[in-house]
């Protein structure tokens, strides 16, 4: 007899789950039955296919598995019963109840800040109307020893491109930050101090900058035209309408002129990063500087308006070598960068792109989820710890018939109705904290309800699933014969998966203070550090529009105040360490090698006034008649150099001029400490604009006047603004005290919701043991023995914990500090303090419930029984 | 006619379970119309016609013997209930006065 061959089995376990279960059995049994009958007529192989065929034809609606039967119980009536169920749990458990309460609001709210903010940021630049094909171009500049980026570039580019690429609808330029009109505009007797920007044409047409009056294809084709943003407008006319066709002069460093004005903007958008409050024509600074309209000149920011299509990497790769045969020399690499993504990814290091704002940005949106993670935590644990009482419950619901699909659907409606809960509490925090949110942040977010309620009530039913799911699966699966027996007996796992939780919430919050203590430490240090030069009672103000004679007489002025120390001048922002120059050498390179140097232009008593340590030689002095020629190094220039007597030494600049070294100052930090100390050329200007003065101490107040008025003297239109030195270098690390502001709120939040967790843990296990304890003091056991035993099972969680961050941290901490040129060490107290004051936190919140029930008088625990 | 909702598949689904009497159950019932149509006809065609004559009150069921071939699985038999055999006579009625009334439609081919 043939072996007898038995139709393949394993589709059956497929369709159990989706065919109806009353039909398996007949099912199945015609289906083989047919299969033997086939195997006689056709042979296996075909038998088998049509077997395998069949069972996918049986997936038809009216044999598979339906949910009629359910469906005629009114759901309505079964969710009340949930939710009635869910507020009776609320109110007999209300420490729970409260811990996750508190915990998700808490957890909610910080997240929904941070969700708001960085919304805010993707935000910025996205709303011109051409946005998804707005581009801006960028150049790549190869150096001997690096790859420079620049966001400028020559004002000669976009209209090229415009021409040699059919890609191009249209391209702007406008004057690069550096090229940009500030200046005073009067109107008959009023004059007052405002920002512009040169800029093409075309400007309104292509960008979304809102015109309230004019024309966008005729407003800028003049040079004599100019646009007034809407508060310049009425500040001057009292109404826009008036504006129009008004003259006004408009005084600055690159022209002064009348005007007309041909038409009025809206104030640019709080989430453009162009912020103006004049337009005049381009053309104007090509007639002030012709190089703003050479190859050579990077004068210009290019934007370009690509066609609807153009794949932008290839675009890319035809402009790559635009500007070889321009500038001959093949150093330049142009690109394209979608416009808004320049302000989040803007940051290059040697031609690649290493992030930006990007960074911060997914930082913070990781904090949020992982607050959020440990609030969910909380309730998880919570819920699944008291699963012992709602056996029970669960045990006679599951025997008189209850799916478990509609007891998982239960517990997700407790989880969820707590979620709704607190989502309404962090709502109302949010509303609470905005203020101040914008005020730490610096920005000007407000909560628009109809864009962000379907959001986060997808985020709360996101949350409320995430906490519900583990205890809904986990509750639901008890076996009720077991469970009414009382022989239940936990899941294997369950207390280690509980423990693991709590370990991934402390883990998480030690690495959050670690980075509190790191972030802070590191801006202490950099706001402490003695940089080498004086911060203290110096100011500094712009000196605007005078000529170099002016300017020294303005300055020696200023030296016969008697409250005024000393002052000098020098050529762009001192802390803003970006002057820089290039083609100094005492030997040539084989390579052509061309060091940029650090290079700030400075007057006369400068070095004095800040305070600079001279080495050797002198400074810039009025009674050497020193002009270009005289320079200054430091010390890292002259090792760079290799200079043996480094004062009165001749160097090399360019191909066939020389340099008089006259003196050598002390290293001292330029610019804020993220840049090293690098070799510096400091070169002689009498006309630098800024001046730096430094005050007597005690005498401010009186002195400050004292300047303000000669500075109204010598400069007429304009007002007066100082600030001292000090607080323009807190400035600098701006970004940075911001994140230790709201790191330190984060990791405050995080620390408080484990700790929250904890406490709830501890209260439950004290209340399961209440017996135990009782015994356990009747046999003879102290309070400490009780104290102590209760705690040792969290307190080597935290322990794990503290093992499992440190090295986590470790890693983060290092790689944010390479931040910094300068940074603080790393050192283990750090570690230990963070790893210390978490155990101490987490025994101060078990605290309480552990004492309280190692002081229960025994008999009473003992009597009842429950 | 009342709605009897009963389609053309169906109706014959239906005739061959009456047919089949005591043997009625699936892949007799698969074989019977496959041999009378002349085409063959999946378990899962017939099964789901069942099922919906079922759920319309066109058919009752019960468990039969279970046979080796069969896996050890049980039969299900099927039978015609009164109405069914009602609105069967009904339609064939309808279906006759039709033909009645159509000119000669064998010779107009």
């Amino acid at each position: 007899m043939k072996e007898h061959i038995s139709p393949p089995r394993w589709p059956w376990k497929l369709l159990k789950w989706f065919l109806n279960k009353d039909y398996l059995e007949e099912l199945q049994g015609d289906m083989d039955e047919v299969f033997e009958d086939d195997l006689l007529t056709v042979g296996h192989q075909r038998a088998k296919r049509r077997y395998l065929v069949g069972t996918i034809r049986l997936f038809r609606p009216s044999l598979l598995r339906t949910n009629r039967k359910r469906q005629k119980l009114n759901q309505i009536d079964m969710l009340k019963h949930y939710i009635a169920i869910a507020l009776r749990a609320f109110s007999r458990h209300k420490t729970s109840f409260l811990i996750n309460i508190i915990g998700l609001s808490t957890g909610l709210a910080a997240s929904l800040l941070i969700l708001l903010w960085v919304n805010d940021e993707r935000k910025v630049d996205t709303f011109h109307e051409n946005d998804a094909r707005l581009y801006r171009i960028m150049t790549h500049f190869q150096l001997s020893d690096q790859i420079e980026t620049w966001d400028y570039s020559s004002g000669r580019m976009g209209q090229a491109m415009v021409d040699e690429f059919p890609e191009v609808e249209d391209a702007v330029r406008i004057g690069h930050s550096q090229f940009q009109p500030s200046g005073v505009i009067t109107y008959q007797n009023d004059h007052f101090q405002t920002k512009g920007l040169f800029a093409s044409p075309n400007f309104f047409q292509v960008l979304s900058y809102e015109l309230l009056s004019g024309q966008a294809e005729s407003v800028l084709n003049s040079k004599d035209q100019i646009l007034l943003s809407e508060d310049n407008a009425l500040r001057i006319f009292g109404s826009i309408e008036k504006a129009i066709g008004q003259s006004i002069e408009v005084e600055s460093r690159f022209f002064s002129k009348d005007f007309i004005i041909s038409g009025v903007f809206a104030k640019p958008p709080t989430h453009a990063t162009l912020q103006f409050e004049f337009v005049v024509n381009y053309d104007l600074l090509i007639d002030r500087d012709s190089w703003a309209n050479e190859w050579n000149g990077g004068y210009a920011e290019n934007y370009l308006l690509l066609k609807e299509g153009t794949d932008i990497e290839a675009f890319n790769a035809k402009i790559e070598n635009f500007l070889d045969d321009k500038v001959n020399n093949e150093k330049f690499t142009v690109f394209a960068i979608k416009y808004s993504d320049l302000y989040l990814y803007g940051n290059y290091q040697d031609g690649r792109l290493l992030g930006g704002r990007i960074s911060s940005v997914q930082l913070y949106t990781l904090v949020a989820i992982l607050i959020l993670v440990i609030a969910c935590i909380n309730f998880m644990n919570l819920s699944t710890a008291q699963a012992s009482k709602k056996m029970k419950e669960i045990g006679v619901k599951k025997a008189i018939g209850a799916h478990k699909g509609s007891l998982i659907f239960q517990f997700l409606t407790e989880s969820l109705l707590i979620t709704f809960i607190s989502l309404l509490l962090a709502l109302g925090l949010v509303y609470m904290l905005l203020p101040q949110f914008n005020e730490l942040t610096g920005k000007d977010i407000y909560f628009n309800w109809l864009e962000f309620l379907p959001k986060t009530s997808l985020l709360a039913l996101l949350v409320g699933l995430l906490a519900g799911s583990y205890p809904a699966f986990y509750l639901s699966g008890f076996q009720p014969v077991q469970v009414l027996k009382g022989q239940f007996n936990h899941i294997k796992g369950e207390a280690f998966i509980r423990k693991g939780l709590v370990i991934l919430q402390f883990s998480l919050s030690i690495i959050f203070i670690i980075a509190v203590i790191v972030i802070n430490r590191q801006i202490k240090f950099t706001q402490n550090q003695h940089l080498g030069y004086d911060r203290q009672h110096i100011i500094t103000f712009e000196s605007k529009g005078l000529t170099s004679e002016k300017l020294q007489t303005f300055i020696q002025a200023l030296h016969e105040i008697p409250g005024v120390q000393n002052s000098g001048n020098m050529a762009g922002e001192f802390l803003w360490g970006e002057d820089s120059a290039s083609g100094y050498w005492t030997v040539k390179e084989p390579d052509g090698r061309n060091h940029i140097y650090q290079s700030p232009k400075m007057g006369y008593q400068t070095i004095e006034t800040l305070n600079l340590k001279l080495l050797e030689g002198r400074t810039f002095d009025k009674r050497f008649n020193d002009d270009r020629k005289s320079i200054i190094l430091n010390e890292a220039a002259v090792k760079y150099l290799k200079l043996e007597n480094p004062s009165g030494a001749i160097i090399n600049y360019g191909q066939n001029d020389k340099r008089e070294v006259i003196g050598v100052i002390k290293d001292f930090q330029y610019g804020s400490m993220h840049q090293a100390i690098e070799p510096m050329v400091i070169r002689f200007r009498d006309w630098g604009p800024n001046c730096i003065v430094k005050l007597k101490p005690g005498l401010e107040l009186e002195t400050l006047r004292r300047i303000e008025l000669l500075y109204e003297e010598f400069h007429p239109k304009y007002a007066f603004t100082a600030s001292y030195l000090a607080d323009d270098y807190a400035a600098l690390y701006d970004t940075e005290t911001k994140e230790s502001i709201l790191s330190n709120y984060m990791a405050g939040i995080a620390i408080i919701i484990s700790c929250l967790g904890l406490f709830g843990l501890a209260a439950f296990t004290a209340e399961r043991r209440t017996k135990e304890i009782g015994i356990r003091k009747i046999l003879g056991a102290n309070q400490g023995t009780i104290i102590a035993l209760l705690t040792s099972s969290f307190t080597k969680t935290v322990l794990i914990s503290i093992v499992l961050a440190i090295p986590i941290a470790y890693l983060f901490a290092k790689e944010w500090l390479k931040n910094f040129a300068y940074s603080i060490e790393l050192n283990w107290w750090i570690f230990a303090l963070a790893g210390i004051s978490c155990l101490l936190m987490a025994w101060l919140a078990m605290s309480t419930q552990v004492i309280k029930a190692a002081r229960v008088n025994p008999a009473i625990s003992l009597r009842n029984e429950r | 006619m009342k709605k009897t909702k009963l389609g053309e598949f169906e109706e014959l689904v239906l005739m061959a379970v009456i047919v089949l009497q005591t043997e009625a159950y699936g892949v007799n019932i698969k074989q019977e119309l496959e041999n009378r149509l002349n085409e063959n006809l999946s378990v899962g065609s017939v099964q789901s016609s069942l099922k919906r004559l079922e759920e319309k009150g066109f058919l009752n069921s019960e468990f039969g013997e279970a046979t080796q071939k069969r896996g050890g699985k049980r039969k299900r038999i099927y039978s015609a209930t009164p109405y069914a055999e009602e609105v069967l006579q009904e339609m064939k009625d309808i279906r006759m006065k039709l033909w009645k009334a159509m000119p000669n439609f064998a010779t107009a081919k």
